[in-house]
């Protein structure tokens, strides 16, 4: 438990120490909520403003998270390579899980902060939300799903990828191509076939269309991502990124040859 | 009991054998050297020792057991800088000293007391990306003497550090061993090795030589140079010189002679007698003493910097 914490702390200290983490993860979907809160919401029924920007509020939200998993976790993961740290872990009586459930910890820690703060700051430019009572633990449900595939692609990524830079750039690619052809940034029925059938099955991006279809309703949901069979294969996806991650970082994540 | 055995240590990369059936025995606290140039394998045998890397065969216990089993004895100093410069240096030793299983209040307690010992107590609540080179790789020692430490690798330590910051390394190491931890040294400088208590001499991954620092300069032959100027280059200056030197071997230089010998201190004091006797005025004398790295350029026709380099 103390190694946990050791490496908990350690990591969530330098991940809101470091500027361009905070940047990308709070300060960028941020900007991104207001602007596409007084944007993107000038021809629609004034009725319905207050949940577009809900909807906004929350897509940022997952991009957001996927920032955080993706690209801050593989740079503490190849930064700490990349400066000998590793040898030293290596050298010390610490199991890599504990190392691994500290890391974790710490971006789940920094990706709740930034959900909290671009959901705070939706709905104080006027965001709403429509979720009441078992619909807001079940959106949090696939907030939480969001944070094990993005930290999955995160440890692959740190993982796989030895320089810092090229992991960091790995995890930023993902996410924002990802978040582009799976209806993040666009809307779903704005994608062709092949891409809507791919926002269905990513997890992050099926998760997304959950939380919506929870809080904001499902009119700003072109599909239902809530059908059993839906949920029940962005819950295994999601799982499946983080076992395969957790199982590469800690099978080969330590291993300098 | 040692405090680290290897028996015949064979480690390959590819097809590329970097440690060639090395052998090595370390007392408890003792202060070895490991010299040798880049590439040499030194790197690779101080990572084996502390359990970072596995060898391809041979034996390598450290105070009995292996290094996987051993590592709660052993205090690794990578070649690298691996603190964390985002955190201060307390921060820093308290997640190592919480990664070695000390509650809080234990690892607060003990920061404080590692901190003192290598002279950072001033700078605990800095950041590390404002420490100074020599304050940063003491800060990284510090993470590898917690109690229960029996041997302490330091893998090229001084490298980049200026004469002062060097200085005050080594006199920290000095208080370390005398708490009879073993000192493991990797280095390819002489003048560090010369401080060890015996010194392993390694080249393309085989131990070419090992023993105290005078024994090395000794079996190997490795002369004092004395420089000597006289107000006059006579033939009669060299024929009295060559009486103090190995085989005859004095040497001519452009403003006097170069006088080889294995016991500089006595030619140094009777050249100026019987110069002086015989009525040459001496202008100036000095002495060289011989290094590790003359003793390695002896032993491999290579100067340690270029075979370095």
């Amino acid at each position: 438990m103390r190694q946990i914490s050791a490496a908990y702390i350690k990591a969530a200290k330098e991940l809101i120490r470091e500027k361009s983490a905070l940047f990308w993860t709070i300060a960028w979907p941020i900007i991104w909520v207001l602007i596409g809160s007084f944007s993107f919401t000038g021809s629609a029924p004034q009725a319905v403003v207050p949940y577009i920007k809900g909807s906004i509020a929350i897509s940022m939200m997952v991009f957001a998270l996927m920032i955080a998993g993706m690209s801050n976790l593989p740079a503490s993961i190849a930064g700490d390579r990349a400066n000998g740290l590793l040898s030293k872990l290596i050298s010390m009586p610490i199991q890599p899980y504990r190392d691994f459930l500290g890391r974790i910890f710490a971006v789940v820690t920094l990706s709740l902060l930034a959900a909290a703060l671009v959901i705070v700051i939706g709905i104080a430019v006027g965001a709403r939300f429509t979720g009441t009572g078992v619909e807001i633990p079940q959106a949090i449900g696939f907030v939480f799903l969001v944070i094990c595939a993005s930290a999955g692609v995160g440890l692959i990524a740190g993982t796989l990828i030895k320089n810092l830079q090229g992991a960091i750039m790995t995890g930023v690619g993902i996410a924002v191509i990802t978040s582009a052809i799976s209806g993040l940034f666009a809307p779903y029925e704005a994608l062709p076939v092949p891409l809507q059938t791919f926002a269905r099955v990513y997890p992050i991006s099926s998760a997304q269309a959950s939380i919506v279809h929870l809080l904001a309703g499902p009119d700003m949901v072109a599909y239902n991502p809530l059908t059993s069979s839906q949920v029940t294969l962005t819950i295994a996806l999601s799982f499946a990124l983080l076992v395969v991650g957790t199982v590469l970082y800690t099978r080969l994540g330590w291993k300098l040859e | 009991m040692c405090a680290v055995h290897i028996q015949d240590l064979v480690k390959t990369y590819g097809s590329r054998r970097v440690l060639d059936r090395v052998n090595l025995d370390v007392q408890e606290g003792e202060f070895y050297a490991l010299m040798g140039p880049n590439g040499s394998g030194k790197t690779t045998l101080a990572s084996i020792i502390a359990a970072v890397r596995m060898q391809d065969s041979g034996i390598v216990e450290v105070r009995g057991k292996s290094p996987e089993h051993a590592k709660e004895f052993i205090g690794y100093v990578p070649q690298e800088n691996f603190s964390s410069p985002k955190l201060s240096g307390k921060e820093n030793l308290a997640y190592f000293a919480s990664l070695m299983g000390y509650s809080r209040n234990q690892a607060n307690q003990l920061v404080v007391e590692m901190l003192e010992n290598v002279g950072l107590s001033e700078e605990a609540d800095k950041r590390v990306a404002k420490y100074s080179g020599g304050m940063r790789k003491r800060l990284e020692v510090a993470t590898a003497i917690f109690p229960g430490i029996k041997v302490l690798i330091l893998d090229e330590p001084t490298t980049g550090l200026d004469p002062a910051a060097r200085r005050a390394f080594f006199s920290m190491i000095q208080e370390i061993m005398d708490r009879k931890t073993s000192i493991i040294l990797i280095t390819h400088i002489g003048s560090d090795a010369e401080l060890a208590s015996r010194v392993g001499l390694i080249d393309s991954g085989r131990m070419i030589a090992e023993g105290t620092p005078d024994e090395l300069k000794r079996k190997h032959a490795v002369e004092d140079v004395i420089t000597v100027e006289t107000a006059a280059k006579t033939h009669s200056v060299l024929s009295l010189l060559k009486d103090f030197s190995i085989n005859g071997r004095v040497g001519e230089s452009e403003a006097g002679y170069k006088i080889y010998s294995q016991n500089g201190d006595r030619v140094l004091a009777d050249v100026v007698r019987i110069l002086d006797k015989a009525g040459h005025k001496v202008m100036r004398i000095e002495m060289a003493r011989p290094t590790l790295e003359d003793v390695f350029f002896r032993l491999t026709e290579r100067h340690l910097q270029e075979a370095t380099e």
